[in-house]
């Protein structure tokens, strides 16, 4: 009996957390699915309807098409980016061990500490000089740049838990040495990709602070610029900024809810062992 | 080593230097320069001058500068502290089997997903006075729902703050505990019921040190992300009311942008060293309790 009621106890807690959880998601559901008439102060609306014209207006006035080609560009560039070099590295200070590699791996793991605003003025400074003001390719450049320090952790971390009999067997099936890392090594790392993805992706496709800085051309906006206009230009456009969201949101959750299933299992592997 | 010699060539020795190289451009080269800007009155325009240590002084006697310090300070105090704890307690609760576990902690993450931005604004939205969520509650059930306004009064604004921080990214902290939990081996914990130790204790003295890596992990990530705090802060309250919920970070991009270049990097070393000093401490203290494998 006691068993059972402890058990009641946890399902309740659990069940009130994970509503908690998705309250926000509620809350722009309805802000969303509501027309802009409705006041809500006036009456408290606690389930959404079926009104979609916030979706098409916000798409046509923020021109969130465009944010989300850009965001798109941005995020997946530099997590290729972050994936390739990052994996690389963390292959070079698992297997590697010398006093530059350590040297420059505790470099990185350092500057994680420095909060990014002290680069900003410098970083603007450099930006104009090479041109990439306004460019997809100087984001992806920075903001891979601020991921790199946490994915090359999680990397030599997992790679540490790696035997190195398997690239040993991969070279003495005639694979070349630096083909056994790529061939072999590399595919072995989907779980501790998968939550550098998970991890970093999602803080590139969220970014703000660094985007507000060097991406101020309308047509270079990108999904939080976008939706922080509908609050700092157009006056708190609350049913629209929703709408908004909603979009810019989608891919962010599709991305997590593919990746999610080796998401633990690489944290677990990448960081909690090394 | 004979091993390593036919598996390590040359090449893998470089492996690193993409990486590395990417971070000196944009990373290093920047913050050198920036410590060198530190030392000037440079306003973005007109040529800098050396002005020596005067910006780092000038701090101390910014008391904008100083109360936001103590803002950042308050945030990160109340956040990082909540953000363990819950983080720590939700994956107890969900570490065990049961049906929709899966379901559960990805719905758990999910509040982590969305822009600090824009769950800022959804906050604000449901807090602001006289039109949000809250006060339409209120004002149903009370006739003086006209005083509700915690994001107008500076201490109940920051409580806000820190709430929606910690709902929003508890989700982080518990992945990379359940993770911890996940590899603690099955039969330390039998070893402990069959010494009969009760639920707590067996959290106490086998959980607890077996998961000081996790925590190192999550402490310092959340001690750095709790002082550098922005986003968020720029939704909810923008700073206000006045300057009382103003973040460092926030008080440096706006001395930045309002021609004050030089002394704005100066009070981000600042803020470096404010960051620094949390995560040394703690990094000695949870070091001097790691338990070997």
């Amino acid at each position: 009996m006691k068993q059972f009621s402890y058990k009641i106890i946890r399902l309740v807690i659990i069940v009130s957390i994970a509503l908690m959880a998705l309250f926000p998601f509620y809350v722009l559901a309805i802000l969303a699915l509501t027309p802009s008439s409705v006041n809500f102060s006036e009456k408290l609306i606690l389930l959404p309807r079926l009104y979609f014209d916030n979706f098409f207006e916000a798409w046509k006035i923020s021109n969130i098409g465009q944010a989300i080609m850009n965001s798109l560009i941005i995020t997946v560039g530099a997590v290729i980016l972050v994936v390739v070099f990052g994996s690389m590295a963390g292959y070079a200070v698992a297997r590697v061990k010398n006093k530059i590699n350590n040297a420059m791996f505790l470099i990185m793991l350092g500057c994680m500490m420095i909060p990014g605003i002290i680069n900003t003025v410098p970083l603007y400074t450099l930006m104009i000089s090479i041109g990439g003001i306004n460019t997809h390719w100087a984001m992806i450049m920075v903001l891979a740049t601020n991921a790199m320090p946490f994915s090359v952790f999680l990397y030599s971390g997992f790679i540490k838990g790696l035997p190195i009999t398997i690239e040993e067997a991969a070279i003495i099936d005639g694979c070349s040495k630096i083909g056994a890392y790529f061939r072999v090594v590399f595919p072995l790392l989907k779980p501790v990709t998968s939550a550098v993805i998970i991890i970093n992706g999602l803080s590139i496709w969220n970014n703000y602070a660094q985007s507000v800085f060097f991406l101020q051309q309308q047509s270079m906006k990108t999904i939080p610029l976008a939706i922080s206009m509908f609050f700092q230009q157009y006056g708190a456009k609350w049913h629209l900024m929703a709408a908004a969201s909603m979009i810019g949101l989608a891919p962010a959750v599709l991305t997590f809810i593919i990746f999610q299933k080796y998401f633990i299992k690489g944290i677990t592997a990448g960081s909690v062992k090394g | 080593m004979l091993l390593k010699n036919r598996i390590i060539s040359k090449l893998h020795y470089y492996m690193i230097v993409p990486a590395f190289l990417l971070f000196t451009i944009f990373f290093i080269y920047p913050l050198l320069r920036g410590i060198g800007l530190s030392l000037t009155d440079y306003d973005g325009m007109t040529k800098a001058n050396f002005v020596g240590l005067d910006n780092f002084i000038e701090f101390f006697n910014d008391k904008r500068a100083l109360n936001d310090m103590k803002t950042t300070m308050l945030f990160a105090l109340g956040s990082a502290p909540l953000l363990n704890i819950f983080g720590f307690l939700y994956a107890l609760l969900l570490d065990r089997k049961f049906i929709g576990k899966s379901v559960i902690r990805t719905i758990i993450y999910l509040p982590a997903v969305i822009s600090p931005l824009i769950m800022g604004y959804i906050w604000y939205f449901i807090l602001q006075p006289q039109r949000g969520f809250v006060y339409s509650i209120i004002e149903s059930v009370s006739s003086n729902a006209v005083e509700f306004n915690w994001l107008g009064n500076s201490t109940m604004a920051l409580w806000v703050i820190i709430i929606v921080n910690v709902w929003q990214f508890v989700g982080m902290t518990m992945v990379i505990y359940l993770a911890g939990l996940q590899a603690i081996p099955e039969e330390l914990h039998e070893a402990g019921k069959i010494d009969g130790a009760t639920y707590l204790q067996s959290i106490r003295y086998i959980t607890l040190p077996m998961m000081i890596q996790p925590i190192k992990i999550n402490v310092i990530t959340n001690i750095i992300g709790s002082l550098a705090v922005f986003d968020i802060i720029i939704a909810l309250t923008d700073g206000g009311p006045g300057y009382s919920t103003e973040s460092l970070s926030i008080y440096i991009m706006r001395k930045c942008y309002g021609s004050f270049t030089g002394y704005s990097t100066a009070v981000a070393i600042i803020l470096f060293f404010i960051v620094l000093i949390p995560v040394i401490i703690s990094f000695k203290y949870l070091n001097s309790k790691n338990v070997e494998m």
